[in-house]
This record gives C-alpha cells, structure tokens and sequence, in this order.
C-alpha cells in the first residue's frame, strides 16, 4: 500500500456498520467478579432512562432477594419469566418470544453468559440476546470476565475454578457499548464479610478460594484490559470507518502449532490473547499432517477439529499443512507468510523423542530465525473431556473377561495334556488363548490375556507348583520368554485386529457411499431423490431419517424412511431453523436442543436444497458424523441436479408450448388474413370501379367474397373446436348413432366442394349403431373430407366405406391423391402440421385432422392414417367406434 | 403508350381473383405467377413495369425471389406482408423492395403504392431535383441549404446529412439499418437511438407541430420516409 494514497473509508469497516445499521444497540455491564453490582448498576441506569421516556421493560434480573436492587426492578416494568420442566423442577426462564412480541425500546437481560434450561431454543442466553439484536431491540446486559471464551484457561489458571458458562469473545466484541463496573478488591472483600453480597456462586466460588484478594487483582486487571482493549477496537473501527489510517498491528502474523493432544484448545486461546494483545494481529492455527505416520486416531483427529472450530469461533483461521519433519514444515510456512509470532506448546517430554530425535521447542527456538518463540506449558489437565461413547468400557470389559475366560480354557486343556507333555509345550496353548484374545477383542484384552497366562502358567505349570515363586533358573528363562512373547503376541494381534476392523468400517462406509451415490443418480424427480435419500441415511445409520424439502416459503417433510414420521413442533422450528439458518439444529447442538432429530442443512453448490433429519444418537461417533455428513453431501448435489433437471423440463415444455403458440400466431396470420384479403380486394375492386368491371366479373367477386367468407367461417369453427378440445370444455352428448346417417350428412356439408371428384360408398348392411355424439363425429368426418379434397386432385374418386369388426365399427376415408410420405405419417394428426404443397392451398390450417382426432379419441374411439394405399398414392383415415350391444340394436330396429 | 404490365406473384388463386379485373379496370396489363419459379421466368423473359410480390410462396421465399429479381430487374417491386411481420419487412426493403402493403389491403392502396413506385422509377434517368419541398420547408440539396417560410434553419452536419438522404430517397421508406449505415457507419447498426433524437431535433426544428408530423414520417420498428408535397 502506498503511503500517500488518499485515504478512503475501509469497504469492511462500513459493511460491518450496515449489517449493524437495524439491530438494536447492545450495552454489557463488565465485572470482574459476582458481587461488583453490575444489575444494580444497570438497573439504576435504566431507572433514569425510564424517567427520561425510553420504554423500558426487564426481560431477566436476578435479584437474589437483595432490597435495593429489587427496589430499583419493581420500579420498571418486569416480564413474566416462562416456566420449564427441568427433570423434576421447574426453572423459571426467559421468554424469549414474549420479548421479541413485546419488543421493548430497551431490554434488560441479565447474566449473558447463562445456560437455558433444556427446552429452550437456544443453549446459551448470549444466543437470545443476538436474535433479540437482530430484532432490532437495544439489549443491556451483565457478564464477568471469567466467563469470556478467550480467558477460561487464564481464569483457570488464576483461581483453579472451572468456568462452564462462557460467551464467546464474538458476543462481547459486538457490544455497542461496555461499562466496566469497578470496585476495589478490598471493597468487595468487605462487602463479602457484611454479607452484603449474596450470591449462589458464592458459596462455590469460596470454596475455591476465588475471592482471594491477589485473585480478585488479577481478575480486575484481565477486567481492565479486556475494557481497555474493547476502546482500543471501537476507536480503531472508527478510524478504518472514515478512513483514518490508524496505528494498525503493522505486519503481526500469528501462528499457533496444535498437536492432536489434549492441549490444543489452551493453544488456540492463548493465540487469540495474542491476537488481542496485538491490536488483533491475524491469526492462524496450524496442525502438521505426516503422510508417512499412521493417521491420527479418531479421538485424535476429534481434539484437532474440535481445536480448529474454536479458533474460527475466536475469529482466527486455520490451516493444515503436510510434511514429514513438524519443525521444517512448520518454519517453512512462518517464513512463507512473514509470521512474527509463533505459539507451541511444551508437552511433558517424551523418552521416546528424546531418544531418537529432537525434541519440538529446542528445535524450534533453533531455527526460528526471526519469529517470536511463545511456548505455553500444557496443563496436565484435560479441559471438559468429551464425553466418551457409553458403550466403550461395557465392551473393553467384557473383551478383558473373555481374555481371562480363554486363558482359563487353555488351562484345562494344558491340564489334561500335562500328563503326557513336557511344560514348555503347554506354554504355546496358553500363547494360543493371548492369539485368540487378541483377534476377538483387541490390543488390551490381549496384553490382559498375556498377563494372565504368564501368571497361570507360572502358578500352574512351573514347579513349584501352586505357587508364584519359579524354582530354577531354566523356569525363569522359560517364564520370561513366555511373557515377552504372549505380550508381543498380544500387542501384535490387537493391533492386526484393530486395523482390520478400521479397514473393514471404512471399505463398509466407501461401499455405502457408493451405493448411495449410485441409488441417488439413478433417481431423477426431486421426490425420488428425497426418499432414496431418506433410505440411504436410513440404512447408513441403522435408525429413522428424515428429509424436508422446501414448499410454499416452509419446509415440510418430503421423505422419510422406514416410513414419513409426523415431526412434532420443537422438531419442524429446528428444521426450520436449519433451513433458514444453514446450521444445524435440533438435538445436540446448540439450537432447540430438546428436538428428537439432529437436522443438518442440504447444502448444494448453487444452493440449499432441503434439509435432512437423522437419530442423534448415531451422530455423535464422530467416524459415523463424517460419513452421514459426506451422504448429506451428495444427497444435496442430488436433489439440485433433480431440481435443474425439473428446471430443464419446464424450459423445454415452455419452448414447445412457445413452439406451438407461434404456429398458432403463423397459422392466424396467414389463414386469416388470405380470405380476408380476398374479401378486403373483391369488395374494393368493386366499390372502386363499378363501371370497369362487367357483369360476370363482377358476379365472380362476389362468389370470392361469399366463398372466403365460408372459409374464414370454418377457419374460426375448427379454432373454436381446437379451443375447446384443449381447454376441456367439450361437452359429449354420446347417444346411439347409425355412422351411414352421419357420414351422410357430412358428405353433404362438402358437397359444394367437390368439384368433379366422385365418390363412392360402400357400408356394410346390418351395421350395428355407434356410441358416439353425433356432432362431433359429423365434423371429424367433415375435417376428414376436406382434407381428402384438399391433397387429392379434380376428378379423383374419394371412397366412404363402414363395416363391422369385432367389436367396433370402422369408418374407411380414402382418397387418391399424392399420399403421405410414411416419415410424415407419423404426425399427420398434430397440431399445425400442414403438408408442404396443397392442391387446394387454404383448406385449413393443419387443424382439421387434430380436431378430428380430438374428437373421435374424446368419444372413446381410435383413429389412423395409411399411406400410399394404391400404387405409391393415395391416403387412407380409418375410425374405429365401439359398436352398440346386440340387443341395442335390435330393440331400434324393432321400433 | 402500351398500356403498364404489373406482374402479380402470389400462390392464392382468391387474389389473383380480384386483383386482375381490378388491375384492368385501372388501366393496367396484369400478369400472373403462382410460385417463385414461375414469377422468376416471367421477370427474366418479359420485364414487367412493376411487380406485386407476396412474401410467402410455397416453392421459394419471397425474400429469395427478391434478392434473385434484383440481380437483373431494377424495377419498382411491391411486397404484400402481415402488419406483425415487421422484420420481414424490413428485411424486404433491405433487399431492396421498393414499399410494402399489408395485409389485408384495399386495391386503392396497392395501386397508389404502385403508382408512386412507378413515377419515381421513371424519374431515375433524370439528374435528382435540385430543391425538394415539403410544407413551408424547402430543402436546397445543390447548396447544402435548408429554409423554412423562407428562413435559413440551422442544422447540425448530421442533421442536414439525415435530411438529405430521406429527401432524395423521393418517397421511399428508409429502414433504420440503411439510414444509420449511410450516415453513421457500419459500427452504428444497432444505433437505433441516435434516428430516435436526430429524428426528433429535425422535427422540433422543421414541422410546424413535431408531435403530429407530416414529412418526416415514422413506421413503428421498420424505418422513416419523408413525404415532399408531390407524394402528400
């Protein structure tokens, strides 16, 4: 960047000021300890802006009893608290709906930091209180400084308590405003001794010596610091906002090394401290994959993802890099991206690497060259250990059950073989039983099975028998051997089996991917798609899956498997949570906890395409997360290319309709404007020039205008008929029809047009009557006609035929002209579809075998076309009617 | 004098129908072609004074029959279109129709068309007219000068330029690709807007009311024309 550049507000800093631009301002009260009266001050404030006219309403105040302060809340108005059912007592809650219907001009809700009681929307209160933001309401509200994400382990660390209710750094920086609420140690101390304070925590505090007054001054100072650092952002937000250029972490770059350890969670805040203290350097936390080591285990591989989705939380990002030297991997990327400040963690050493290499911090400080060395000692504690599958110790002890069962069977075998054998053969039985262990039920139970059968062995088999003591020195070899190998053996055939399943569950999970991405691509309609979804996440997990997709601006379920589950209400806000969100929701996670399903989002490359609700219980193995998450992937991919597929059908039905409409325009314009024209000019010409013209020309015109007066007439019948057909208000009238009557009365209709073409008929006598409505079946006929007249020469013959078939009646059309070319046939009855080069140009508009089509189909019958009938012309229509029962036909020939 | 020969091209029996007695009552010699072919042979064997083409022929398109007939006859040529078919006109006029009538038409139209076509073809031979006028504007196109009730009236190089070419075309519809390729260029094809306000400061500058103008006239998506007081 240029230094004399003019300087222009920062795009980011205005953005954050618009997205910001519609909330309500929020205002946190900051202490350092319980007991500083932050909601007393807080609830003085609001007191004077109530006087000052603000509509001021207490959402949530803890008053623990004390007068003052309930003094001050009775004064302002107080939401009623929502009860919960909490296991079997009813906690009183913030009613977060309430508030949000109320929506006061400012809402006082205490303690930001709190855990909702199970049931409620969202886990935290901090989660409240940013949908109340959003909603546009200015918050006020209260936290300590222990309960800050970012400063959990320095709390911990100062006064050994455990935080569990924390906000996360991101909660705080969005304060609008923060007030620190400040007394001196000494101060609170005394108010303490007075029993001024009474608080719950307290009691729990003081057992920890929290109120310690060097606790409480380090406390202040974190207090203090976080107060002056939060001035320090917005006074730096406000410069990049106008343009100022500020005094900016010039080229601080952040780099935190994480290991799968149990540290990494400490590592990760301890760079973001550092971020802070940097005037919010950017910062990156970095894991160092080996592809020549095996792949971190899955608890492993859980501590890192867990450590990289805490530090996008605290507003850093991470990266994994690949190499097999951690230290040349690690230096690379420091001096690739100009880092300044490296962070790493001092585990407890191991023998191992100090045997066979460099330790990571000595090396580290080596070769640095350039970049600040933090080196943060890990704590030998674990913080909030996940919660470890229940199932887990069951089956460890009953694998190390087993174990001792096994040994126990090789012992009576080698029992009953002692007789005849020498005791170091018996040792490979009891070998056998470790083996055994080992394959069954892995690497412990194994070692267990060694230990086991080297103490059996020994008790048993080695003199002097029935004891622990080994009486001669061969014995002792022969123990010792023993035990190396069972253990050997034991440690080799767990790790063979352990392998084996990890290989199996993942070639199981590859398969089943597979499968499901082939089940998904089979199916093209959107509906399709969801229900082989829902089967597979149904089949993948072993449990009920859901999959909601989007209709009229909700999300209702779509598929489900075994069967479509009727969700309850807490269980569609979840999924509508998800679906307006892009988070999951519902059970464990952090939003509307207390649904039964977990709904994760359906997220396609263009966009979401539903959402999809599994069985909690299966989500929470993290191999078994990670495969559902991959299935939830590709059902997503799925149900957007159905989705573009449904797109592309429409598009294409929307282009044949326009191809239809613009043959209909085609078809109006010229077959209505020619007769039109013929009227337009004959009536002209005779208007113009009465005395040019004589009186057989003039004579001739008027026949044109009458003619193409007829023509436009039956023009606008077959577009009525065609109107009708398509918007389905032909009206059929079936009644009993004899087809000689009515292929009568059409030829009649023709008649004037025939010209010289002669026809012929030939029906059959004693043709039974047709269920058919008359009209219509005379215009098919007609429309059939006059397309034989049409495409058939002067002097033609046209040959009319019915007879009986069957059960129907056949009506037979032919006539000799050209024929239909057999590739033509095929779309002879289409809409618009006219041969190129009629005999007779005008006759229609490529309506008239359609309509009659239209008809005779509407009537129950069938119509097809042949051609060349009779030596490479002529065209044959043939219509085939269902015929009356006997006894109708002859109860109408007895009348 | 012979009486005029105007060949008629249409594959409408109904037309020919009325249009030949009406031709002859005019004092006319109609001739008569039912496809492209046949009017193509009729052109080339016997040159008609004028002829009357209908766009769509079952054999040949009528644009096809146009473009072809404008090799070898330079004749005023006459199509029959639909008013919606507006870029078949233009391409018509492009391919160098002389004017168009839609359809349906009146036989007086199509004759006053044709006669108009007519007189100006025998006008070509001849050196152009000097001065051109139209209402109380008189445009001097041998001095570059432009009066109106005897006033000199200011135009811009561009202005004057689109003037002339309108007036010289005596009568003949300009489509909006002839008039912005003459004046503006190949590259200003697509231009439409520039016609839009040249068009509009002419008007402003030269009609007695440039909201209801009466020479220089306007045909909605195909071109202008200007009408001198011969043509009004």
């Amino acid at each position: 960047m240029k230094i004399d550049e003019p300087r222009r507000p920062d795009p980011d800093a205005l953005l954050a000021e618009a997205v910001k631009a519609g909330r309500g301002r929020l205002k946190v009260f900051l202490g350092m300890a319980p007991g500083v009266g932050k909601t007393y001050e807080m609830l003085a404030q609001a007191a004077r802006r109530k006087e000052e006219g603000v509509d001021v309403v207490v959402g949530v105040v803890e008053t623990h009893g004390r007068r003052e302060t309930d003094q001050l809340a009775r004064n302002l108005e107080v939401m009623a608290r929502r009860p919960t059912l909490h296991k079997d007592r009813t906690l009183l809650e913030f009613d977060l709906d309430s508030a949000l219907a109320r929506k006061p001009g400012l809402l006082l809700v205490d303690e930001y930091a709190h855990s909702n009681a199970a049931g409620s929307r969202h886990t935290k209160r901090w989660q409240d209180v940013e949908e109340l933001l959003a909603a546009g309401i200015n918050v006020w509200t209260t936290v300590n400084v222990q309960h800050l994400e970012s400063l959990v382990d320095v709390v911990w660390k100062i006064t050994g308590a455990r935080q569990r209710e924390t906000v996360p750094d991101s909660a705080l920086s969005r304060a609008d405003d923060i007030e620190l609420v400040d007394i001196t140690p000494d101060e609170l101390r005394q108010r303490l001794a007075d029993g001024k304070v009474y608080l719950p925590e307290t009691a729990r505090l003081a057992a920890t010596n929290f109120f310690k007054p060097e606790n409480l001054t380090a406390l202040r100072e974190l207090a203090l610091r976080r107060m002056a650092l939060t001035v320090d952002d917005q006074l730096v937000a406000a410069m990049r906002q106008r343009g100022v250029d500020g005094p900016w972490a010039a080229g601080e770059r952040i780099v935190v090394l994480i290991g799968p350890g149990p540290a990494a969670g400490s590592l990760v805040r301890a760079g973001k401290r550092l971020s802070d203290m940097m005037m919010d350097a950017p910062w990156t936390v970095a894991y160092v994959e080996r592809p020549n080591k095996p792949s971190p285990d899955v608890a492993a591989a859980a501590s890192i993802s867990a450590a990289f989705k805490l530090a996008e939380q605290l507003g850093g990002t991470t990266v994994v890099l690949t190499g097999d030297n951690i230290v040349g991997t690690l230096l690379e990327y420091v001096k690739r991206n100009n880092v300044t400040q490296v962070v790493v963690g001092k585990s407890r050493p191991s023998r191992w690497r100090a045997l066979f290499g460099r330790s990571l911090v000595p090396a580290l400080a080596e070769e640095a060259a350039g970049a600040a060395l933090h080196i943060i000692t890990e704590p030998g504690q674990e913080d909030d250990p996940a919660p470890k599958n229940p199932l887990q110790p069951l089956r460890q002890w009953r694998g190390h059950l087993a174990s001792v069962f096994f040994v126990a069977i090789a012992g009576l075998i080698s029992a009953a073989v002692d007789q005849l054998h020498q005791p170091a053969d018996l040792a490979m039985i009891f070998l056998v039983s470790v083996l055994v262990s080992g394959l069954a039920y892995g690497f412990w139970p194994a070692v267990t099975a060694a230990l086991v059968s080297a103490l059996a062995y020994n008790f048993f088999f080695l003199e002097p028998r029935l004891t622990f003591y080994i009486g001669h020195a061969t014995d002792f070899l022969t123990f010792s051997v023993f035990f190396i190998v069972a253990m050997a053996t034991g440690w080799l055939t767990g790790r063979v089996r352990d392998q084996a399943l990890a290989t199996s569950r993942r070639a199981t999970a590859i398969t089943a991917l597979l499968a499901a991405s082939r089940r998904l691509s089979a199916s093209a309609e959107k509906a399709d798609t969801a229900s082989a979804l829902a089967e597979q996440l149904a089949a993948a997990t072993g449990a009920r899956a859901v999959v909601l997709l989007p209709k009229n601006e909700d999300i209702v379920p779509a598929a489900g498997s075994p069967d479509l589950p009727s969700l309850g209400p807490a269980d569609l806000a979840a999924a509508r949570w998800t679906w307006t969100h892009g988070e999951a929701a519902g059970a464990d996670t952090g939003t509307l906890p207390n649904a039964a399903w977990t709904f994760r989002p359906l997220q396609g490359v263009r966009a979401r395409s539903g959402v999809a609700g599994v069985d909690p219980a299966f989500m929470r193995n993290e191999e078994n997360e990670r495969f559902v998450t991959a299935l939830l992937d590709q059902g997503a991919v799925a149900l957007e290319r159905a989705e573009f597929a449904a797109d592309a059908a429409d598009a294409e039905a929307l282009r044949r309709s326009d191809k239809l409409r613009s043959a209909l325009l085609n078809s109006v314009s010229h077959d209505l404007r020619t007769p039109l024209s013929t009227v337009l000019g004959s009536a002209t010409t005779l208007l113009d020039y009465p005395n040019a013209l004589d009186e057989a020309v003039k004579t001739d015109l008027l026949a044109s205008i009458r003619e193409e007066a007829e023509r436009l007439n039956r023009y606008v019948g077959n577009l009525l008929d065609m109107t009708r057909l398509e918007g389905g208000g032909l009206d059929i009238r079936a009644d009993w029809v004899d087809v000689r009557d009515v292929m009568g009365a059409a030829l009649h209709r023709v008649s004037r047009r025939l010209g010289g073409r002669k026809v012929t008929r030939d029906f059959h006598d004693g043709l039974p009557l047709v269920n058919a409505d008359p009209t219509l079946l005379e215009q098919a006929i007609v429309n059939i006609l006059e397309n034989a007249i049409a495409y058939s020469p002067d002097k033609s013959s046209i040959e009319l035929a019915a007879y009986d078939d069957r059960n129907n009646v056949v009506l037979s059309i032919e006539d000799d002209g050209r024929g239909i070319p057999t590739a033509e046939l095929v779309r002879v009855f289409d809409r618009f579809q006219r041969m190129e080069e009629p005999t007779d140009r005008g006759k229609g508009a490529g309506l008239g075998l359609a309509i009659s089509k239209g008809f005779i189909e509407a009537m129950g019958g069938r119509i097809a076309a042949a051609s060349p009938i009779h030596g490479g012309h002529g065209t044959r229509i043939l219509i085939s009617l269902k015929k009356a029962p006997a006894t109708v036909t002859r109860a109408v020939a007895h009348v | 004098m012979s009486k005029e020969r105007i060949l008629v091209v249409d594959d409408e029996p109904q037309i020919h129908r009325f249009l030949e007695p009406a031709l002859i009552a005019a004092g006319y010699e109609p001739a008569r072609a039912d496809t492209g072919r046949q009017a193509m042979a009729e052109i080339a064997r016997k040159p008609p004074d004028a002829v009357v083409l209908d766009l769509g022929l079952p054999d040949i398109d009528g644009q096809e029959v146009l473009k072809k007939a404008r090799a070898f006859y330079d004749g005023p040529i006459i199509v029959l279109s639909a008013r919606d078919r507006e870029l078949e006109k233009i391409e018509a006029l492009d391919a160098g129709a002389d004017d168009y009538v839609e359809k349906p038409f009146r036989v007086g139209e199509l004759l006053a068309r044709l006669r108009v076509a007519m007189r100006r073809q025998a006008r070509q031979g001849e050196a152009p007219p000097p001065m051109v006028t139209a209402g109380d504007m008189v445009i001097d196109l041998k001095r570059d000068l432009v009066t109106r009730k005897g006033e000199i009236v200011r135009l811009s190089p561009k202005e004057y330029e689109l003037l002339a070419r309108l007036a010289r075309a005596d009568g003949r519809m300009l489509t909006h690709r002839d008039l912005l390729v003459s004046i503006w260029g190949p590259a200003h094809v697509e231009d439409t807007q520039y016609l839009r306000v040249f068009i509009g400061q002419l008007r402003a500058k030269l009609e007695a009311d440039p909201a209801e103008p009466r020479h220089i006239l306007t045909q909605p998506g195909i071109g202008y024309r200007f009408m001198a007081d011969e043509h009004v």
